[in-house]
């Protein structure tokens, strides 16, 4: 724009809207900054700095505030609201972004904070645009009924918008603080959450509280970030805030904008012929030995392309995001370190979630298969293990995306059902280490043999006699030729084979809405 | 400076073989238990290398989530 000839004729307020800015942008003062970084955290505009594209930010109710005024009626002071918010850009692509600020401390009165964390959500829902959280914010207190001289009771602010969100557009919580109360729930009910180690404490109550009830815990025993990635409170743990703010923009760039869009093919400089000859022996024959699902999962995807979210929780299966042939992919794989790959009443719940995930925003589901079943036991059944494996089994039958399973080794029982919608077109192959059946022989045999084994001489001998007479018609090689599998597979041909798949499903992913709403 | 490396069990098992003891050095990603679950064994490795200062667990075992089987000096 050239410069202006003269004066504007609103060049008064423009000056005062600029210092009112200026104002606003030193947050909780000097002091209150200090502390926020002397306990080795950001403050909210270097969080969005770091989040963000760089200068990419365009603020939203940048000067609304606690002002307070001279004699003279001119602004003494503006105490800016404790939430910030706006639009920028993640990857070049435009993201909502809204955070608390821990510096600011109103003298009188927050007004805008509680209604701009649900504009933000609602501008999110309403420009169909990716969301991240930044949580960093105590939950409510007594003082409240102190200084408002009534009690009330409760509901859950934004609630509504937040749960219009799950099932809108992609939304990340990055937890980089104290959170409790209400914060909790903005945490979790979320699409991907990340606590940020040592910095960040996630509790519904916090120690002093647990005190009083004669219970001594520290910050990190009570709600530590890994303990909460333990327990499927939140998805991942990043080492420092800078880490935490990669993550949410690599979880965001395997997803469309909203659930009205699909997700775009990337670039790929990875051959899809590539065929890795180590795969070929990636199975060891021995079934007690197991193998590296990673390994495995990363020399079948594009180079530098796998992204595992909620390693520490239910880590039977492995969730993660990945590339094939450019196209964004949901990709389950079963984890042997964990329970050799059985599923347990966690596993069962992070299937679910996950599954629901990729049907919401249309992504195509990989599943490398190895499932011994699930976990057995007093402690399974009490953990209402049926339960939710009857969840996991019911999203994976509720999934509309396009599917491919691909048996690696086990699939036994229920659980190992649980790998595909058996009514569907199966688009599925199997290692030649693949193997099956209605629950293993190791274990079965005792059961279904037992008066046999306990009539005969030499029960051991029985045993084994049994044993290796079923052993012959273990070969997965039987099960093909009854055609009860599609085909089996030089496991070296899994990438070339999966990049087929993508391309060809491509076209049946539909953008919209899907029938349920997703819960956190 | 040395340093305690705590190595936990990542599940509930039973611990299947014990292939170090205390004053063995290790290397990192070396074998020191193997756990066994589902009729799999089960490695448990070295995070880092160190000597192992206490094994706190033996053969036949049961062990929970979490609980710790080695302390290495690292």
């Amino acid at each position: 724009m050239a410069e202006a000839m003269e004066d504007p004729v609103w060049g008064p307020e423009l000056e005062e809207i600029a210092e009112r800015k200026k104002m606003a942008l030193e947050m909780g003062g000097p002091e209150r900054i200090e502390r926020q970084r002397s306990q080795g955290k950001l403050t909210v505009r270097d969080r969005i700095g770091g989040l963000l594209d760089e200068g990419s930010f365009d603020e939203i109710g940048s000067i609304s505030g606690y002002a307070e005024y001279g004699a003279d009626n001119k602004l003494k002071k503006l105490t800016p609201s404790s939430f910030v918010m706006g639009r920028g850009l993640i990857d070049g692509r435009p993201v909502m972004v809204g955070g608390n600020d821990f510096t600011v401390r109103s003298p009188g009165g927050d007004p805008g904070a509680g209604r701009k964390s649900f504009v933000v959500e609602r501008l999110a829902t309403e420009l169909r645009l990716p969301l991240v959280r930044l949580i960093d914010g105590f939950g409510g207190s007594v003082r409240t009924q102190d200084s408002i001289g009534r009690t009330y009771i409760p509901d859950n602010p934004g609630w509504r918008e937040i749960l219009d969100n799950l099932a809108t557009v992609p939304v990340v919580s990055l937890g980089l603080g104290a959170i409790a109360g209400l914060h909790t729930v903005r945490l979790v009910a979320s699409h991907y959450s990340v606590m940020v180690a040592e910095s960040s404490h996630m509790f519904m109550a916090g120690p002093p509280v647990m005190a009083r009830l004669g219970q001594t815990f520290t910050k990190e025993e009570l709600g530590g970030a890994e303990l909460q990635a333990r327990a499927g409170s939140a998805d991942d743990v990043a080492a420092s805030e800078a880490e935490a703010f990669q993550m949410a923009r690599r979880f965001l760039s395997y997803l469309p904008a909203s659930v009205y869009e699909l997700a775009e093919r990337g670039p790929s400089e990875d051959p899809p012929d590539r065929r890795d000859a180590w795969l070929a022996s990636a199975i060891p024959r021995d079934r007690r030995k197991i193998y590296d699902p990673r390994r495995i999962i990363r020399s079948v995807v594009d180079k530098g392309s796998f992204f595992e979210m909620g390693r520490l929780f239910g880590g039977s299966m492995i969730t993660s995001f990945a590339r094939i042939d450019g196209w964004p992919v949901a990709l389950m794989a079963s984890n042997p370190h964990i329970y050799g790959g059985g599923w347990t009443d966690k596993t069962s719940q992070k299937v679910a979630r996950f599954v629901d995930l990729a049907t919401a925003f249309h992504l195509p589901v990989v599943v490398l298969v190895d499932i011994p079943g699930f976990v057995i036991g007093q402690d399974a059944e009490m953990a209402g293990t049926v339960r939710h494996g009857s969840r996991a089994l019911a999203a994976v039958y509720q999934a509309n995306v396009p599917w491919c399973s691909i048996i690696v080794r086990k699939c036994f029982g229920v659980a190992g059902a649980g790998h595909t919608d058996h009514t569907r077109a199966q688009y599925r192959y199997a290692w030649p280490s693949a193997d099956w059946g209605s629950m293993p022989q190791e274990g079965g045999i005792e059961a279904a043999y037992r008066a046999e084994i306990e009539a005969a001489p030499d029960p051991e001998a029985k045993r084994r006699e049994i044993e290796s007479r079923l052993n012959l018609s273990r070969s997965p090689l039987r099960t093909a030729e009854h055609f009860m599998v599609e085909e089996m597979i030089d496991p070296r041909d899994t990438r070339p084979l999966l990049c087929e798949f993508v391309n060809l499903t491509a076209k049946l992913r539909h953008p919209g809405r899907a029938s349920f709403g997703l819960r956190p | 400076m040395s340093r305690d490396v705590v190595v936990k069990s990542e599940l509930k098992a039973s611990v299947w073989q014990v292939l170090v003891k205390p004053g063995d050095r290790v290397e990192e990603d070396q074998e020191l238990i193997i756990l066994e679950s589902m009729k799999t064994e089960i490695p448990v490795t070295a995070p880092s290398a160190g000597v192992v200062r206490e094994v706190r667990v033996a053969e036949k075992d049961q062990v929970a989530e979490l609980q710790v089987l080695v302390v290495i000096d690292g």
